[in-house]
């Protein structure tokens, strides 16, 4: 299907205007708050979303069907000072400074933001949770060159989730309210905990209702569009929004535009109500269906038009943004990505391939769009429809690292491992960009913190001291010269794993602990399973599931080091331990030789190896073994995950030289990916290896990146041996695979000259971004990884 | 006749190969050639014997491969380390203590019991794409019984079987292996007889007598024919070597376009490289495509 005239219109507004803050929102929450004080919190979050969205400006854009904008023009991005006060402060003047991530802004809303931010001193997440730390994690929390990342939920909302769209489609704002309303009328007051609870229904009433009468504005600025409006067509098409938007979200969708539109109100209200991230549609083309297949069937609809209102929804995705902080959030999310995961395919609850109509188009979608947004990922099991993989590897070919592909052999049974039923398991979403989850009823916390491993291990090999500053920052595990066996090597590394777990726990649980009490998310409570039921927000614990996801980082880095000293060292006795720890602590400095040695004669992680990949399976199962013994506020246990998002390279900055020959401050390996260049028998030993690290534990996902050269995907038997690539990596279990199809070559080429490569969109981790928008470390590390050839 | 030579000399094993033969395969390469094409993109394919290579920009000078050679074949220059080839024995000591890989040996003693372990790391990515193994080179039968063996023990296995062929050996090499063989990719590389042996070393009498043969039998024979610029690259040899491959009845015909991918490989087995050519155009590739549309063959570029 050909793309339209005014898509491609659209997409040049969206890909040429550029990005400039917003100062409407924080104004309109800060009086609001001002307005409240002394009301119950939940109540208060609900009077200022509800404050935004009755006064904020709203604008239709010019030939567009899908209509909501998140700030007053195209492109902007509103202020949250609720979580941001303090660094957006901080950064006010820097903002139009950056090099990357560059946000204009007027002098006027600079003066207005000004004038609010002083309110917010003292009361935000950022000031507040550090505090309540106790002093030794204090003091791990405020290392220079940290083990652990955990910033950012303490600077940012959360997000990461995957709401139950589905209730709000098929039921409307009105169909919530009357649940909500027949709970209040039946909670007995006189129990305890119920005036909390009657709080919160409430604040859903306030909620339900702000979000119906923001679609109506929209409605009544449509007609009065329309009015004015000389052209016959664009009237007509006005006529229709201002009937799409008097209905929806407020009551049930009844057609597959409606359905649409009341899904982008969703979807861009959650982005107005926090500034959290990886706020994921999941299942979408299983709940959007049934309203695209009444259409066709009514001939209410042709196919063309249908995907053309599919296509303004996905371009209206990428209209959604977010401020991005500088540091430490950009070091660690690349291009500043949403990540709206949306995930097509897959199995039903009875085990069944759902593959639809709409899957294809969601595919095509993202054909004709060709932006980051949303993270389109697809699901494979072993009865995938070959005509779904095949529209899926041409979607790859073209190289912008969509789709990314997810197993439903693992991660259904790694989810029921998880407590939760089959049912359940087998309706997974992903949140983000690798995160399995179950949908519409989780409140996940799955990108809670980054992990160090690799920076664990130096500390294990100087006995706790860290090699870039000369301090001692881990626990004593004894002097690695002195080791004089394997075991020791290994047990001091777990040590060091387990004390800096213990500290991000108790950071993790603090941050939860004040969100609970500043911010609570009443819009986003009302569709997520479990909350209105228990009469909970999402913060308190609401959801049905509620867990937290840490990620482990570096692990081929460890596992190849571990498996140069298990050989040079103790086996083949090439080496002594004092040899080692010396040129370590020189970073190789006139021992060249020797790094060679480390790098070149140790089997390496990657190759099919058994010895390598049982390392890597084993530092996996010790970092899951650790992260699942926690419990957080929210009565949810914690889940672990292996995977970078981009912090690879930051993460890599803090590690002193390592025994895989690594020196300091280079970038780690990504995900479970192996380390670059160190993977030299191609894509299929890469799947033997990572097959053999145990993705079942690590629930809150696992990442591979394979890099090939356009070269090994020219003509369709190419395509159709990248399938059976494809399908081998459903039946040996791995739970994600992503695919970089471009040659260093053309990266390097848009290094140079950035201008004529703005287009050129690439995988960074989970999720795509514009290779120019990223900075030069990041660039470099995708040039850097493995490219298969043939 | 069918003797049982259990161990060869490989030289690389190269997972997923995609443009050599059906689905994912794994490429075996075999050392010995009878023949020296001068455009040889695997030099170190040519000899049956192992041999170093140097790759001199890894070179860090550290001296341990001077001070361990037993033979004194090591020596510094400004050019970096040379190897006396004349006094190398390929005893691979040298690659041992060479750690940043600047010196590396080609050519692997395998048993065929070690090899099929290795080629079965893949079994199943075979099985889901419908791929195998290819035996390439090098040629393949110029190691003529241990390839027979190795092709015996995989169809033994159900491995989907393949050998790429110069062709240029007794026919009773290939056709004992015919029953445990699935396919042969058959080079023909100029079908003017003096032209042949100037640039490879051979005249083609027995190349095109054994593949007139192999037409007749069952086996899937795949004709490929290298484009080498000013060559074999002539509209006359390309239109007569279409004809010829009709003649023999089939219906596809592979064109490998010229690559200089392997030119760095002779200096550093310490060797020249004779040709000056460019790989050819885009352009010129379509226009023999254009050229041979009479042939009614179907034309595929690549392997």
């Amino acid at each position: 299907m050909k793309v339209t005239a005014r898509i491609n219109k659209l997409k040049r507004k969206v890909v040429s205007t550029p990005k400039a803050i917003c100062a409407e929102r924080a104004f309109l929450v800060t009086e609001s708050y001002k307005e409240t004080e002394g009301e119950p919190m939940i109540i208060r979050r609900a009077k200022a979303f509800q404050k935004v969205l009755n006064e904020m400006s709203i604008y239709i854009g010019e030939g567009e069907l899908i209509v909501g904008n998140h700030a007053s023009s195209c492109n902007k991005v509103p202020v949250f000072p609720e979580t941001g006060a303090l660094w957006v402060e901080e950064q006010l003047d820097s903002f139009t400074k950056r090099s990357l991530n560059r946000y204009l802004i007027t002098e006027k809303e600079k003066d207005i933001l000004k004038k609010i931010l002083p309110y917010w001193k003292g009361k935000t997440v950022l000031e507040i949770a550090p505090k309540l730390l106790p002093e030794e994690t204090k003091a791990v929390f405020e290392q220079v060159y940290p083990v652990i990342s955990p910033t950012l939920f303490l600077r940012n909302g959360v997000g990461h989730l995957v709401p139950n769209y589905k209730v709000v489609l098929e039921n409307g704002f009105e169909g919530i309210k009357s649940e909500v309303i027949e709970k209040l009328n039946n909670l007995d007051a006189s129990r305890p905990g119920n005036i909390k609870k009657m709080q919160f229904y409430r604040s859903i009433l306030i909620v339900s209702d702000a979000a119906s009468n923001f679609a109506e504005r929209y409605s009544r600025l449509a007609e009065k569009l329309a009015a004015e409006e000389k052209d016959l067509v664009r009237k007509e098409e006005l006529e229709e929004i201002a009937k799409v938007c008097r209905r929806v979200p407020k009551m049930p969708a009844t057609t597959f535009h409606e359905a649409l539109q009341s899904f982008f109100f969703l979807q861009l209200l959650i982005h107005i109500e926090t500034d959290g991230l990886a706020e994921s549609p999941g299942r979408f083309d299983q709940y959007m269906y049934p309203f695209l297949k009444k259409d066709l069937q009514e001939k209410k609809l042709d196919i063309e038009k249908a995907q053309e209102l599919l296509d303004c929804t996905w371009l209206k995705m990428n209209e959604i943004n977010k401020l991005s902080d500088v540091p430490p959030t950009t070091k660690y999310f690349g291009g500043v990505s949403m990540t709206q995961n949306i995930i097509i395919g897959g199995i039903d609850e009875n085990g069944d391939d759902i593959t639809n109509e709409l899957s294809y188009m969601c595919l095509e979608a993202d054909a004709h769009i060709r932006l980051p947004q949303p993270s389109l990922s697809i699901r494979i099991h072993s009865g995938s429809p070959e005509n779904f993989l095949l529209k899926t590897v041409e979607l790859i070919k073209k190289g912008g690292g969509k789709p990314a592909i997810f197993n439903d052999e693992i991660i259904v049974p790694a989810l029921m491992n998880d407590g939760i039923s089959l049912a359940d398991a087998r309706n997974y979403g992903i949140v983000g960009c690798v995160e399995p989850i179950s949908s519409g009823n989780a409140n996940g916390w799955t990108n809670a913190a980054m992990f160090n491993l690799a920076k664990c291990l130096e500390l294990a090999l100087h006995n706790g001291v860290c090699q870039l500053s000369g301090k001692k920052i881990g626990l004593s595990t004894g002097e690695a010269r002195e080791f004089n066996n394997f075991e020791q090597v290994k047990d001091a590394f777990v040590k060091q794993v387990a004390y800096f777990i213990k500290h991000m726990v108790i950071m993790l649980n603090t941050w939860d602990q004040v969100h609970m009490e500043l911010l609570p998310t009443p819009f986003v409570s009302a569709f997520v399973d479990g909350c209105i039921d228990k009469g909970q927000d999402l913060v308190e614990g609401g959801a049905k599931f509620n867990y937290t996801g840490p990620q482990g980082i570096g692990l081929a880095d460890v596992a190849d080091s571990l498996t140069a000293i298990k050989t040079l060292v103790f086996e083949n006795k090439i080496l002594t331990m004092e040899e080692l720890i010396s040129a370590l602590e020189n970073d190789f400095e006139g021992q060249e030789n020797l790094r060679l040695l480390l790098r070149n004669k140790a089997p390496k992680y990657g190759n099919g190896d058994l010895l390598p990949d049982l390392m890597a399976r084993e530092v996996g199962v010790i970092y899951c073994r650790e992260i699942e013994k926690y419990w957080n506020p929210r009565g949810g246990k914690y889940r672990p995950g292996l995977f970078p998002v981009a912090s690879n390279v930051p993460l890599g900055g803090v590690v002193g030289a390592l025994p895989n020959g690594r020196k300091k401050g280079l970038p780690l390996a990504d995900g479970i990916s192996p380390v670059h260049g160190c993977d030299v028998n191609g894509p299929t030993a890469v799947i033997r290896s990572v097959a053999r690290v145990n993705h079942a534990q690590a629930t809150n996902g696992t990442l591979l990146n394979l890099k090939f050269h356009p070269s090994a995907l020219k003509d369709e038997r190419d395509l159709k041996k990248l399938i059976s690539l494809i399908r081998v990596f459903a039946s040996l279990k791995l739970m994600h695979v992503q695919f970089n199809v471009v040659s260093a070559d053309d990266l390097r080429k848009a290094q140079q000259d950035p201008e004529n490569n703005r287009d050129l969109m690439v995988r960074v981790a989970g999720y795509s971004a514009m290779f120019v928008d990223l900075d030069k470390k990041m660039q470099d590390d995708i040039i850097d990884r493995t490219e298969f050839m043939l | 006749m069918n003797t049982i030579i259990n161990s060869g000399v490989v030289f690389n094993i190269q997972y997923y190969s995609i443009h050599d033969g059906s689905g994912i395969r794994t490429l075996v390469f075999l050392k010995g050639c009878p023949l020296r094409c001068e455009w040889c993109s695997n030099p170190e394919s040519q000899s049956l014997k192992p041999e170093v290579i140097v790759l001199v920009n890894r070179c860090i000078g550290c001296g341990n491969c001077i001070k361990i050679c037993s033979e004194q074949a090591i020596v510094n220059t400004i050019e970096g380390n040379i190897i006396n080839r004349n006094k190398c024995i390929a005893c691979g000591k040298c690659t041992e203590v060479c750690n940043a890989g600047a010196l590396q040996i080609k050519g692997k003693f395998y048993t065929v019991d070690d090899l099929l372990e290795q080629v079965m790391e893949d079994a199943i990515f075979y099985e889901y794409s419908g791929g195998g193994i290819t035996l390439s080179g090098g040629e393949p039968f110029f190691q003529a019984d241990f390839t027979y063996s190795l092709l015996r023990t995989c169809k033994e296995s159900r491995l989907n079987t393949a050998v790429e062929t110069c062709g240029f050996v007794p026919y009773e090499t290939i056709e004992r292996c015919l029953p445990y063989l699935d396919s042969i990719l058959y080079d023909i590389k100029h079908l003017d007889t003096d032209i042949h042996k100037q640039f490879t070393g051979a005249d083609n009498l027995i190349i095109l007598e054994n593949v007139r043969k192999l037409a007749k039998t069952d086996v899937n024979l795949i004709i490929r024919v290298p484009v080498i610029p000013g060559i074999n690259d002539s509209n006359n040899n390309l239109i007569r070597t279409a004809e010829f491959v009709k003649e023999l009845g089939l219906k596809e015909l592979y064109l490998l376009p010229y690559h200089s991918l392997g030119v760095r490989k002779y200096s550093q087995l310490g060797r020249k490289y004779k040709l000056n050519i460019n790989p050819p155009t885009v352009e010129r590739i379509n226009e023999i495509k254009e050229i041979l549309i009479d042939s009614k063959l179907n034309i595929y570029i690549g392997g």
